[in-house]
C-alpha cells in the first residue's frame, strides 16, 4: 500500500449511484463489470442490496461510485427507497430481450424523478446486448458456453431482442435521461455508462470525498488511481474495491 | 390517509370493550393463549389448550449411564431413581406436553401467567426442560401406586418401536423409553386430567400409521438401530449426503458429536419421543452433526409436527399442481441457478430440481407470500441437510411463524425488524448509534440481509448453520442477539468507518475470519484456541441474554405503524403513478384521495366483514358451547388486520356493494333516502367519510358500518359499475375507478359530459337510446339532483340576488338552491317531454306525430319567455308569476299536491299530451340519438349547467362531503322543518312566513326535506309513467273526459289537516285543488300514500301553524312536476 502521491491529485469527489430495475436483468453483473472486470454466470440474486465502489478518472476530476446494487424482485421494491435516497445518480437496467422490464424501468425512472434528490442523474441502460445478432464486439464465441444469464427462451433464433434500440431511445430522450445498450457479459459499453455518468454529473452538486472515510476506505485503491488514466481501457482487477454483502 | 385511518381504527377500538379491543387487533400485544401454547411447544395450529397440571416428571435412568461430557448435569439431577423435573403438563386435543417452565395457558389464567414464563420463548419453542409428545406416540399409560401421590402415570411410548419391519431385530437392543409423571393436585382435578388424556389417547390410536411414516423418514431411527444391524439404506438426510456437507468434518469435529447424539437419543427419546433434559440444549450449542441437523431442526421447530399432521402434503400438493404456471414458478426459475451456486449440489440437476420442488410446492400452499428472493438461498441451505418434504414444512415454519412477514409481497416483516433492530442498537449500543446517525450511515443495509437469508449469504456456511442450529431452537430472537452481538466486537472499528462502504468492509472482513483465533495474542493456549465464531455466540448469548422474545414483540408492537405507513405510503405512489394515461386528467391530488378512499372502502368493508362474522361466530359459540371449550382462537386475532395494504396482497378489487358505499362517500346523490338511526344526528364522527363504522360493536354489524349513511342503489349506480368495469369482471380495480372518473371529472367539456351520459344509457351501443332509456335518463337525473346540485350554477332571472343571500344566512343560501333545484325539476319535466317530441320513430309511419307536437307553441323548445311558466307550471296563472318575479323566488301559492292549474294551462297540457301520448305508445317504437340528445339538453339552461358543472361536480374527489350524512339524515327524517328556511324571502309573501317560521326549527335543514320529498315524487311519477305505457293507448282514450271526482274524495282523506292548517283563505290553492287534483291521479296519489308516515304526519304538524304558509310551497312544486309528467297520460 506505498501510496504514490507524486502526481498532484486532480480533486476527487464521491457519488452515490443506485441501480434499479426487473430482477434478473443483470443490474449486479454491469457492477461486477464495471468494478472487478468480471462476469459471472450464475450470480447469487442481491438480498436487499449491495455495496461497492469504484474510481471513475475524467479528465479534470477523480469520481468514486459509491454503487448500490439493489434487489430486483418487485417485492423489494418497497425497500428501494431505503436505498436511492440521496443518491446523484442512478442506472435504470432493463433487458432487452424481455418487453416488461422497460416497463418496469418506466416506472423505476418515474419514481426516481418523483421522489429521488432533484437534479439526480438517471441513465436508461438495455443489458444483454450480447443476445442480439448486432453486437459489435467479436467476441461472439464467448457466447457458447450457454446462456444462463437468459431466461427467456428462443436464443437459438440467435437474436433474442425484442426492445429495438429506437424505442427505448425515443423514450429516454423524451424524459432527458442518457441512453446505452450493454453487454455485462462482453463487457460493451459498460464503461461508457459510467463515464457518461461521471461526466454528467454536474459540478455544482458534487461534494467533496469523505475525509476520514475516503481515506480509510479508499486508502486501497487510492495508490490504483493513477494507474487508470484510460477508462475504456481493460482494467485490471487490482483496481476492485469494495464488496459485496 | 391511511394513518388517518389507523387513529381512527384505534379510537374507535378505545370505544369498545377495552378486553375486547385487545382481541381484536392487538393480537401481538396480548396474544391469545392458544397462541402462545402453540408456540411453547411448537404445535401446528390446530391445537389447543384442553387440560393443565402440574404435576412431576421422573426419568428413570438410561441403561447405560456412561461416563461423559454430561455426566455433571446428570448427577444434579440425579435424586431418588432417574431425574425430577417439576413443571407442567398440558394436554391439547392430541399432544401431551410437559414444560418446566411453569407457565398457565388455561382459560381462566391471566395472559401474564401465560406470557410470564414465555418471555425467552414465547414464539420460540421450547426451552424449559420436558417434552412435547403426539399422543399416537404413546404406546401405554399405566396408573402407578403412589406414596406421596394420588396420581401417577407411567407412561410408555412408541420409542424405537414404532418402524415394525425392525422392531424385532431391534427389540433386544431399544431401550424401552418409560416415563413416570406424577400429578399434583386434587383428586377431581387428576381424574379429570387423566379422561381428558384416556379421550385422546383414543382418537390418537388412528394416528399410529401416519406416525410410523413420518419417523422413517427420520434419520435417528437408522442411527440408533446400532452399527453392523443397520437395514436397508439411511432415510434421506439431505444433499449433503451426496455431496458432501459443507466444513471439514473432522475440524467439526463430526464424529463425536454424533456419538454424543447417538447417546442422548437413546437414552431420551428420539424425534416425536425426544426429552428435552439440559444436555439438549448444550448439545445444539455446540453444533448439530451433519446427518442429524435436519431432523433436530424439524424437532426443534415443530415442522416435525405439522409434517405428522399432513405427511403427504408436500407430495400431494406437487401431483395438485403439476403442469401449472404461476408469476412465483417464474421468479423461481430466474433464481434456480443461483442459490447457493458454490454448493455443488447445486450445481447439478439433482440439487437444483430439490430446489425447485420445494419452492414451487411452497408457492403453491401459500399463494400470498408466492416466493421471495432469499427464499431460494434459505431452502437451499436447509435442503443441504433434510429432504425435501422436511425442507417444505420446515419452511412453512418459518414463513408462518418464526420470520412473519419476512418474504410477504410487502416484506412488512423485514423492514419491521429492521427498525426493530435499530432501536434496540440505538438502546444497547448508543455510541455507535450515535455514530451512525452522524455520519449517514443505514444500519439495515447491512443487517437486512442477514435477517432476510438468517445469515447464510453473511457468514460463512458452517457457521451460518450453526446460529441456524439456535435460532430454530429458541427462536427469531436469535437473529437479533446474533446481529447485536456482531456490532458488539466490531464496535471499535466501526466507529472509525465514516460511510456505508467502509462500514460494509469491516463487517465483511471480519466475517471471513470467523474462523481465526479471537486471541490469537494470548498466553492461555485455551483462550488462543476460541474462535471469534465461538465468542460470537459468547457475547450473542450471554450480553444479549436481556434481549427475549417478549422485548422484541414489544418493540415490534411499537413500530409496526410507522412501518406499515412508509409501506403504504410507498405502495401509494407506486400505484398511483402506474395508473394508466386516463390518470393524467386528475390532479394528483385527487389521485391520492381517489386511491385513499377506494382501499378505504375495501379495508374498511373486510373489517366490517371480518367483525360481523366474529360477531356471529362469537354469539353462536357462546350460545353452544360450554365455557371451558370456548376458545379464544388465534384465527379471529390474526386475520382482522388482514386488509391493510402494507401487510400484504389485499384486495384490489371492489364489488358493487363497495362500488356504492364509494359512491356515497364522494356524491351526496348516492347516499339513501332511507332514514337512519336517530341517534347519529349530531355526532361528529359522522363527518368522516368511513370514520365511526368500528365505534359500537353491536352497530357494527350494519353492512355500512355504524353511522356511516347507507349508500343508494339506483339504476343509474349500476350503469355507471357497469360502464366503468371494462374488464367485465363484476368488479373495479383502481384503475377502471380512475379511469371512470378521469371521464367525467377530467375533461371539463359539456359536449363529453353529455355524450358520456348519453352512452350511459345507450346499451347496445348503436347511438340510439329508446323510450326506456329516456325515462330512465330522467329518472337519473332526478336521481342525481334530489339533493340539490352543486357546481357552478349561473343565476338565472330567477335568481337574481343569489348572492346577496349568500352573503346573508346559511338559510337564505339554500333557499337560493332549492329554487334551483326547483327548477331542474321541472326541467327534468320538460327534457323527457322534449325527448318525446324529438324522437325519431324507429319506423317511417309513426313520423307525423312528433312533428305535430312541434307545432304546439307552447311547448316549443326556445321559447324562453314561456320556459319558466311551461315549466313551473304557472303559466296561467299571472298572480303566481308576478309574485315569483318579485320574490326572486319560486311563487308560494299553494299548499302541497295542490299544484295551481287553470284551464288553460289544462288546455294546452291536454292538447300536448295527446301528441306526447302517441311517443309514448309502446306500438310505435322511437329512440333519441346523440344529436337529439345533445339539443334537448342544451335547450334547457339548467340541464346545460348541470351537465356543464354540476354533474362533475357532484363527485367530491379530494374534499370530504362533509354533509352528507347530515343531509341525510336531516332531510329525511326531520320532515317537521318544512318550508322554514324560505319563509325568510324578502318578499311580503315570503316575509309572512318567515316571520311565523323562524325558531322553529333549526335552520338549513327543512327545504331539503322538502326538495327530498318533491324529487321523491318527481321519481315515482316518473316510474309510474314508465309502468303505465303499455296502457296508454287506453289510458288516452279513458282520460279525455274528467276524472271522476271520487278521486278528488279519496285525497281529501288526508288532506283536511292541511286546509284546516290556514289555507282556507288561499284562493289559488283552493282553484288548483277542485281543478287540477284530478291530474295527478295515479302516480302522485300514489306517492302520497307511499310516503312515510312521518311525512305525512309533519305535514300535519306544521300545517297546524297557522303563521307559516309558505310551508306548503314545496309539495305543490313536486305535484306540478308531477302534474306535467302525468300529463302524458291522457
Amino acid at each position: 500500500m506505498a501510496d504514490s502521491t507524486a502526481a498532484a491529485p486532480k480533486p476527487s469527489s464521491s457519488v452515490k449511484l443506485v441501480l434499479l430495475g426487473e430482477a434478473a436483468v443483470g443490474k449486479s453483473s454491469l457492477v461486477l463489470r464495471f468494478v472487478n472486470n468480471d462476469f459471472q454466470e450464475n450470480k447469487e440474486p442481491t438480498i436487499g442490496a449491495a455495496f461497492l465502489t469504484q474510481k471513475c478518472n475524467l479528465p479534470t476530476r477523480t469520481i468514486k461510485f459509491e454503487i448500490w446494487d439493489t434487489a430486483g424482485q418487485e417485492r423489494f421494491a418497497s425497500l428501494a427507497p431505503m436505498y436511492y435516497r440521496n443518491a446523484q445518480s442512478a442506472l435504470v437496467v432493463y433487458d432487452l430481450t424481455k418487453p416488461t422490464s422497460l416497463i418496469k424501468a418506466k416506472h423505476w425512472v418515474a419514481e426516481l424523478q418523483r421522489q429521488a434528490s432533484p437534479g439526480i442523474v438517471i441513465a436508461l441502460v438495455g443489458n444483454k446486448l450480447d443476445l442480439t445478432n448486432e453486437t459489435s464486439e467479436p467476441a461472439d464465441p464467448l457466447n457458447d458456453d450457454g446462456d444462463a444469464d437468459t431466461t427467456e427462451g428462443d436464443d437459438s433464433s440467435g437474436d433474442a431482442r425484442k426492445i429495438s434500440t429506437a424505442e427505448a431511445k425515443s423514450y429516454a430522450e423524451e424524459e432527458g435521461l442518457l441512453f446505452f445498450e450493454t453487454s455485462a457479459k462482453l463487457g460493451t459499453n459498460v464503461t461508457e455508462v459510467f463515464t457518461a455518468i461521471a461526466n454528467a454529473i454536474p459540478e455544482t452538486s458534487l461534494k467533496g470525498a469523505r475525509g476520514p472515510g475516503a481515506t480509510q476506505a479508499g486508502a486501497g485503491s487510492g495508490a490504483n488511481d493513477q494507474s487508470r488514466v484510460s477508462l475504456t481501457g481493460p482494467r485490471d482487477n487490482a483496481s476492485k474495491e469494495g464488496c459485496a454483502c | 390517509m391511511f394513518s388517518n385511518l389507523t387513529s381512527l381504527v384505534q379510537k374507535a377500538q378505545s370505544l369498545i370493550d377495552p378486553t375486547q379491543a385487545l382481541n381484536i387487533s392487538a393480537s401481538d400485544r396480548n396474544p391469545a393463549k392458544s397462541t402462545l401454547f402453540r408456540h411453547q411447544f411448537r404445535l401446528p395450529d390446530t391445537q389447543t389448550p384442553l387440560q393443565e397440571i402440574t404435576a412431576e416428571l421422573t426419568i428413570s435412568p438410561p441403561a447405560s449411564v456412561a461416563a461423559n461430557a454430561t455426566q455433571g448435569e446428570k448427577d444434579r439431577d440425579r435424586d431418588r431413581a432417574g431425574y425430577h423435573y417439576a413443571g407442567k403438563l398440558h394436554l391439547s386435543e392430541s399432544y401431551l406436553c410437559f414444560s418446566t417452565q411453569p407457565t398457565s395457558f388455561l382459560q381462566t389464567a391471566s395472559t401474564s401467567t401465560s406470557s410470564g414464563f414465555t418471555g425467552q420463548t414465547h414464539g420460540a419453542g421450547p426451552g424449559g426442560n420436558g417434552f412435547t409428545l403426539p399422543l399416537c406416540a404413546i404406546r401405554r399409560v399405566e396408573r402407578l401406586h403412589s406414596q406421596s401421590y394420588q396420581f401417577a402415570l407411567a407412561i410408555t411410548t412408541w420409542n424405537g418401536l414404532s418402524n415394525a419391519s425392525v422392531s424385532e431385530a431391534a427389540k433386544s437392543t431399544v431401550h424401552q423409553q418409560k416415563l413416570t409423571i406424577q400429578l399434583a393436585g386434587t383428586r377431581q382435578a387428576c381424574e379429570r386430567f387423566c379422561d381428558g388424556l384416556k379421550r385422546g389417547l383414543k382418537s390418537g390410536v388412528g394416528e399410529v400409521g401416519k406416525l410410523k411414516r413420518v419417523v422413517a423418514e427420520c434419520y435417528s431411527e437408522y442411527l440408533l438401530q446400532g452399527e453392523g444391524k443397520r437395514i436397508g439404506d439411511p432415510p434421506d438426510a439431505g444433499l449433503g449426503m451426496q455431496f458432501r456437507y459443507p466444513g471439514d468434518a473432522r475440524k467439526l469435529r463430526d464424529r463425536s458429536k454424533m456419538r454424543l447424539w447417538g447417546e442422548y437419543l437413546r437414552d431420551n427419546g428420539r424425534n416425536v419421543t425426544l426429552v428435552r433434559q439440559p444436555t439438549f440444549h448444550k448439545l445444539i450449542r455446540v453444533g448439530l452433526p451433519n446427518r442429524l441437523r435436519g431432523e433436530i431442526w424439524e424437532q426443534t421447530s415443530g415442522s416435525l409436527f405439522l409434517r405428522l399432521e399432513q405427511p403427504s402434503l408436500y407430495a400431494d400438493t406437487l401431483t395438485k399442481f403439476e403442469g401449472r404456471e404461476s408469476l412465483a414458478i417464474e421468479e423461481i426459475e430466474k433464481d434456480l441457478n443461483r442459490s447457493l451456486p458454490e454448493y455443488p449440489g447445486f450445481q447439478s440437476e439433482e440439487g437444483i430440481g430439490r430446489l425447485r420442488r420445494v419452492l414451487t410446492a411452497y408457492s403453491w400452499t401459500n399463494t400470498e407470500v408466492g416466493y421471495c428472493q432469499a427464499m431460494n438461498i434459505v431452502v437451499a441451505a436447509l435442503l443441504i441437510y433434510m429432504s425435501e418434504s422436511q425442507a417444505f414444512f420446515l419452511l412453512s415454519t418459518l414463513c408462518d411463524r418464526l420470520l412473519p412477514g419476512y418474504y410477504s409481497t410487502t416484506m412488512y416483516g423485514t423492514l419491521l425488524d429492521q427498525r426493530v433492530f435499530e432501536s434496540l442498537v440505538e438502546k444497547t449500543m448508543p455510541i455507535l448509534w450515535d455514530h451512525l446517525v452522524k455520519s449517514d450511515v443505514q444500519l439495515s443495509v447491512v443487517s437486512l440481509p442477514w435477517f432476510l437469508s438468517l445469515y447464510i449469504n453473511s457468514m460463512p456456511l458452517v457457521f451460518a448453520f450453526r446460529v441456524l442450529d439456535v435460532f430454530f431452537l429458541e427462536g427469531p430472537k436469535v437473529l437479533f442477539q446474533v446481529g447485536l452481538a456482531i456490532l458488539r466486537i466490531n464496535g471499535e472499528e466501526l466507529l472509525d468507518a465514516a460511510d456505508d462502504g467502509a462500514f460494509i468492509s469491516v463487517l465483511k472482513s471480519y466475517f471471513s475470519k470467523l474462523d481465526e483465533s479471537a486471541h490469537p495474542k494470548s498466553e492461555n493456549a485455551k483462550l488462543r484456541a476460541v474462535t471469534r465464531f465461538q465468542e460470537l455466540m459468547v457475547v450473542a448469548f450471554k450480553e444479549f441474554s436481556g434481549i427475549t422474545q417478549n422485548s422484541i414483540t414489544e418493540q415490534r408492537m411499537k413500530h409496526k405503524d410507522s412501518v406499515l405507513n412508509g409501506i403504504e405510503s410507498f405502495a401509494k405512489r407506486t400505484s398511483i403513478r402506474n395508473l394508466g394515461p386516463d390518470s393524467k386528467r386528475l390532479s394528483v391530488d385527487d389521485l391520492g384521495a381517489l386511491y385513499d378512499r377506494f382501499y378505504g372502502i375495501l379495508y374498511e368493508r373486510q373489517q366490517r366483514d371480518q367483525m360481523i362474522k366474529e360477531e356471529t361466530d362469537r354469539r353462536a359459540k357462546a350460545s353452544r358451547a360450554k365455557a371451558t371449550e370456548v376458545v379464544t382462537g388465534l384465527g379471529e386475532t390474526q386475520s382482522i388486520e388482514k386488509g391493510r395494504v402494507g401487510l400484504g396482497p389485499s384486495p384490489t378489487l371492489m364489488d358493487y356493494d363497495g362500488f356504492r358505499e364509494f359512491l356515497a362517500g364522494m356524491a351526496k346523490w348516492a347516499t339513501t333516502d332511507l332514514p337512519t338511526p336517530p341517534e347519529k344526528v349530531g355526532d361528529n364522527e359522522k363527518h368522516s367519510y368511513f370514520g365511526s363504522s368500528m365505534k359500537r360493536r353491536e352497530s357494527s354489524l350494519s353492512p355500512w358500518g355504524f353511522g356511516n349513511p347507507e349508500p343508494a342503489d339506483h339504476e343509474f349506480m349500476q350503469r355507471l359499475f357497469r360502464r366503468w368495469d371494462v374488464d367485465m369482471n363484476s368488479a373495479l380495480t383502481l384503475q377502471n375507478v380512475v379511469s371512470g372518473l378521469a371521464h367525467i371529472k377530467g375533461k371539463g367539456d359539456i359536449m363529453g359530459s353529455i355524450t358520456y351520459f348519453f352512452e350511459l344509457y345507450d346499451d347496445d351501443g348503436d347511438g340510439k337510446v329508446d323510450r326506456e332509456g329516456i325515462l330512465r335518463i330522467s329518472e337519473a337525473l332526478l336521481f342525481l339532483s334530489r339533493r340539490g346540485l352543486e357546481g357552478s350554477l349561473t343565476p338565472s332571472s330567477s335568481m337574481v340576488g343569489l348572492s346577496e343571500y349568500e352573503a346573508g344566512n346559511g338559510a337564505r343560501v339554500d333557499n337560493a338552491m332549492v329554487t334551483t333545484n326547483e327548477r331542474f325539476l321541472s326541467s327534468v319535466s320538460a327534457f323527457i317531454r322534449r325527448c318525446f317530441e324529438y324522437a325519431d320513430p324507429d319506423h317511417p309511419q309513426n313520423q307525423t306525430e312528433p312533428i305535430e307536437a312541434v307545432d304546439n307553441g307552447a311547448f316549443s323548445i326556445g321559447e324562453d319567455e314561456d320556459e319558466d311558466e311551461d315549466l313551473l307550471d304557472l303559466g296561467d296563472d299571472p298572480d303566481t308569476k308576478s309574485a315569483k318575479k318579485a320574490a326572486e323566488l319560486p311563487a308560494v301559492p299553494a299548499p302541497s299536491d295542490q299544484p295551481p292549474n287553470s284551464d288553460g294551462q289544462r288546455r294546452a297540457s291536454k292538447a300536448h299530451a295527446e301528441s306526447a301520448n302517441a311517443a309514448l305508445d309502446p306500438s310505435k317504437p322511437l329512440h333519441i340519438t346523440l344529436p337529439t340528445f345533445r339539443m334537448v339538453v342544451l335547450a334547457d339552461e339548467l340541464l346545460e349547467q348541470f351537465f356543464e358543472s354540476s354533474f362533475p361536480a357532484s363527485f367530491r374527489i379530494s374534499d370530504k362531503l362533509i354533509s352528507a350524512s347530515a343531509t341525510n339524515s336531516s332531510s329525511l327524517t326531520t320532515f317537521s322543518n318544512i318550508g322554514f328556511g324560505r319563509s325568510t324571502g324578502p318578499t311580503s309573501q315570503g316575509g309572512l312566513g318567515g316571520i311565523g317560521s323562524a325558531g322553529v326549527v333549526p335552520p338549513g335543514k327543512g327545504l331539503r326535506g322538502v326538495l327530498d320529498n318533491i324529487v321523491t315524487d318527481g321519481m315515482r311519477v316518473a316510474a309510474e309513467v314508465r309502468r303505465r305505457m303499455d296502457e296508454a293507448q287506453k289510458e288516452l282514450e279513458k282520460n279525455a273526459v274528467h276524472r271522476p271526482d271520487e278521486e278528488e274524495d279519496d285525497e281529501e282523506g288526508y288532506d283536511p289537516p292541511r286546509i284546516s292548517g290556514g289555507y282556507d283563505g288561499d284562493p289559488e290553492r283552493r282553484s288548483v285543488r277542485s281543478e287540477d287534483r284530478d291530474l295527478l291521479e295515479g302516480a302522485d296519489a300514489e306517492a302520497g300514500s307511499v310516503k312515510s308516515p312521518e311525512g305525512v304526519s309533519t305535514v300535519t304538524q306544521t300545517g297546524l301553524s297557522p303563521l307559516s304558509p309558505p310551508e306548503t310551497f314545496r309539495p305543490r312544486t313536486a305535484s306540478t312536476a308531477t302534474q306535467k309528467v302525468v300529463e302524458f297520460e291522457r
